[in-house]
């Protein structure tokens, strides 16, 4: 893990604050000799315009293939819990106590303290009405927020589109932009592991001149001389951070669960994700991901390597904050596509199911339970009943973490989720 | 716009991995009704690069034994033969419609290596397509049930009587053979059930029957009831109309438009009545969908990458580093053999990321340093666009990549590497 120098909070985000400064605090001394780039266009592009202390910002997790929600919060008191699934229960005595009747997986220790802390808000049941069991289905409504008409926006994409254009304003880790991300009129911005660099010299002179959309451009031309555009753009503020060494990536499984999508590196995104922050990059929303919840099979131990590994980054990620003076600023969302079937399905696994719990983590986040746990005694059809919709969470958040109405984003939806300060 | 020009421009991008030096140009003076009739050259199973030579490496042998280094080594050279062979092929192939369906299918049964860890059954499993690619639909399902590398890929070896495992079965209804919603949750499990009793052997995808693991009970599918072999099941969901509503509906979302939703009642649904491929392809080909011009697609980037291949008459096996060129492809996030999930291929916009855009140059960068450039040097450095667009097959440069190549025209090289990076080029116009 880097150890980020300890520069006072306050005097992030500061016009005060000086190039050398930044240079020093971003590490890109050291990399001053690599070749793409010179020293002082970085410093240019970066300080220009940083995210004033103390602004919200969103961190966004989807956990790809459908995380088993009842054996992440486990209801573990419960003998139809231990009826439904034998071989894939764990026992009690291991588990993370929440409360009289909920515990956490074993491997969410890191959670579990910041449970403990009061900032950790689990919404039950969540899920949205007439569940689809198709990854890409489900998936696909949770990221455009529209369990009804199929939509070509994401919510965040929609709420980018009430945004100045402005390529930092939500990116994406990874090459590939989730529909999360993509608005009408703009899109977020997708980042490699392993950073940008800015065409030089003559050829950059031609790929400049080539970024600008020209009135014979059809939509998609236009969006290809944009993503240019955007590389001059997004590259020059945050290459120098990104040249810093990232932590290995944590050995998952991918044997049992490993087709339905999302990345295997979920320590170092959000480690990416956490110097960028620091470093004052004018972002309002992240998303990062991590893959492999499809547990068909042999799930037990596959899924608490993968939940261990979600508790553990989120929790670094939020100590690592600490030292930027960002860390009150921060909310982290995290959800997945479906839970699974409430019956194990033999193969020491289980297929797909409805709802799910919905975690919110941060200082702005107040602790405990919201929504109902689904009763394991009255099923829908084998599955999980849904309590909550998702967009209660998602209005909430547009409200009280981008300070955006909802209304708009996501046609008058009124429910809410009372888990966020103001 | 010029339409003939664009639709010849389509017919060899989206139909085919983009024209080979001449090949534009001739096509022009021929017409679009001569081009549409050397697109449907009548199918052809050959390979015209010689295939692999893999063979099954056996298990894993036990961590810190001797015999694991050389098995992964052995392992990790017959992946790069495969992936290096199916390039190859791509950029050679004459029958460039049969190569593309192939690609095609990779993307609907998509199945990755990174599950199956064997070469020699992504292998087989892409044999498999190449025969049916424009080939008949019923037969073609049946036989990928059969596929050792997208059984192993969908668990269908945990599927079993006592204990159903609905991955496979419900994959075959949602993305291959009827689309999503087209069937109940009922089904899903009942069609579990008809698909129990197959294992299959890792090393080399070869599939078996146990009559211990069977399910022999009647089930109902889709309003079917009866004790049906996959061969039937499958059968009984091909020959729903459903599936050639969802067969049109891949094929013009991947050769059309994903943008813009499939025509009701459009001609390839028809044509595609006795499940024969190459009669919905010749429908979709002969209809009037790649002359409209809000038909734009983002090219993929293997896609992209084949084009430049084939323009510049280069072999990706004799690019020098291998290991580099799967590097360029996994930072665009598109390995072949490797799809991101059993959904396939991302399109469009997915491909259009600052990132993407970063690697696409220094990919064209690294590939164009490979290319004979003599007769582009030999033109005037004026003529050179024009020159560029018919190699490439490019429907017309804007009044802003034509700046960007002015700056850059005196230098045959950083003008190719601007004329493959412009939108122009990136995206199937």
């Amino acid at each position: 893990m880097i150890e980020l120098p300890r520069v006072p909070g306050q005097e992030l985000g500061m016009s005060a604050f000086t190039r050398r400064q930044f240079l020093k605090y971003s590490g890109v001394v050291a990399a001053a000799a690599a070749p793409m780039l010179t020293v002082d266009q970085i410093a240019e592009a970066a300080i220009a315009r940083p995210l004033p202390l103390g602004t919200p910002i969103l961190v966004v997790v989807t956990l790809y293939g459908g995380n088993d929600g009842l054996n992440t919060v486990i209801p573990y008191k419960d003998s139809a819990y231990y009826g439904a699934r034998p071989g894939l229960t764990y026992k009690p005595e291991t588990l993370l106590p929440l409360s009289s009747d909920l515990a956490l997986n074993a491997s969410m220790t890191g959670i579990k303290s910041l449970w403990d802390a009061n900032k950790v808000a689990i919404v039950r049941g969540v899920g949205y009405p007439k569940p689809d069991r198709s990854h890409f289905s489900s998936m696909s409504i949770w990221q455009t927020g529209s369990p009804g008409a199929h939509l070509n926006t994401g919510w965040l994409g929609r709420w980018l589109d009430t945004q100045a254009i402005d390529p930092m304003t939500a990116i994406s880790l990874g090459g590939v932009l989730p529909p999360l991300l993509v608005g009408a009129k703009q899109s977020g911005s997708a980042l490699p592991l392993g950073g940008l660099s800015i065409p030089q010299g003559i050829i950059g002179t031609a790929c400049q001149r080539l970024s600008v959309p020209s009135p014979s451009d059809n939509p998609l031309m236009a969006a290809a001389a944009t993503s240019m555009r955007n590389l001059f753009n997004v590259s020059g503020t945050v290459q120098p951070i990104l040249a810093k060494p990232a932590p290995a990536a944590e050995d998952l499984p991918t044997i049992s669960g490993g087709n339905a999508g999302g990345d295997t590196n979920l320590s170092q995104q959000l480690n990416v994700v956490a110097k960028l922050i620091a470093a004052g990059s004018p972002t309002r929303a992240w998303s990062v991901s991590l893959g492999g919840f499809d547990t068909h099979a042999n799930e037990a131990n596959a899924q608490a390597l993968l939940l261990g590994t979600v508790s553990k980054s989120i929790t670094t990620f939020l100590s690592q904050m600490k030292a930027s003076g960002r860390s009150k600023d921060i909310t982290v969302l995290v959800y997945s596509e479906f839970g699974r079937r409430v019956k194990a399905n033999g193969s020491e696994g289980t297929d797909h199911g409805t709802s799910g719990p919905v975690f919110l983590i941060g200082d702005r986040v107040t602790g405990g339970f919201y929504g109902d746990q689904p009763s394991l005694s009255k099923l829908v059809d084998g599955d999980l009943a849904v309590t909550t919709d998702f967009r209660d969470v998602y209005s909430s958040v547009l409200e009280k973490v981008l300070g955006a109405p909802p209304e708009k984003i996501l046609s008058n939806w009124k429910g809410r989720v009372n888990a966020l300060k103001s | 716009m010029d339409t003939q020009r664009l639709e010849i421009a389509r017919l060899f991008h989206r139909t085919g991995f983009g024209p080979k030096p001449g090949e534009f140009a001739s096509a022009l003076s021929a017409g679009v009704g001569a081009t549409r009739s050397k697109v449907l050259a009548p199918p052809s199973t050959v390979s015209f690069v010689t295939p692999p030579v893999l063979t099954d490496l056996g298990p894993r042998p036990a961590p810190n034994s001797s015999a694991v280094v050389e098995f992964s080594q052995q392992l990790r050279y017959q992946i790069q033969l495969l992936f290096l062979w199916w390039l190859d092929e791509m950029v050679t192939s004459p029958h460039t419609l049969q190569e593309k369906m192939t690609w095609f299918w990779h993307g609907h049964w998509a199945t990755s290596i990174g599950k199956v860890n064997y070469a020699l059954p992504m292998f087989n499993q892409n044999v498999t397509m190449r025969k049916y690619a424009l080939g008949n639909f019923t037969d073609f399902s049946k036989a990928m049930f059969y596929d050792g590398a997208l059984q192993v890929w969908l668990d269908g070896q945990e599927n079993t009587a006592k204990a159903p495992n609905e991955n496979f079965s419900r994959e075959m209804m949602e993305l291959f053979t009827l689309g999503v919603n087209r069937y109940t949750e009922t089904d899903v499990k009942e069609l579990a059930r008809s698909f129990t009793g197959y294992q299959v052997s890792r090393t080399n995808g070869v599939v078996t029957y146990n009559a211990r693991r069977r399910d022999t009970a009647p089930v109902t599918v889709l309003g079917k009831t009866a004790a049906m072999s996959p061969d039937e099941v499958i059968t009984h969901l091909v020959s729903q109309n459903n599936s050639a509503q969802f067969i049109a509906e891949r094929i013009w979302y991947r050769f059309v438009s994903s943008q813009e939703p499939l025509p009701k009642d459009h001609p390839m649904i028809k044509a595609f009545a006795g499940r024969d491929t190459y009669a919905l392809m010749k429908s979709l080909i002969e209809s009037s969908a790649l002359s409209q011009t809000q038909y734009s697609m983002v090219k993929s980037p293997v896609e992209w990458f084949i084009g430049i291949c084939r323009a510049l008459t280069i072999t990706p096996s004799k690019l020098p580093s291998p290991t580099k060129l799967v590097g360029f492809l996994e930072k665009l996030s598109q390995v072949p053999f490797s799809p991101p999930n059993v959904g396939g291929w991302p399109v469009d916009q997915a491909w259009l990321s600052s990132a993407s855009a970063q690697y696409r140059l220094s990919f064209a960068t690294s590939i164009i340093a490979e290319a004979d450039l003599s007769e582009l040097s030999a033109i005037t450095s004026v003529r050179r666009p024009d020159y560029l667009a018919d190699l490439l097959g490019v429907v017309g440069w804007s009044s802003r990549t034509s700046y960007a190549m002015r700056s850059v025209r005196d230098n045959p090289q950083r003008l190719l590497v601007t004329a493959v990076c412009s939108p122009e080029y990136v995206v199937s116009q």
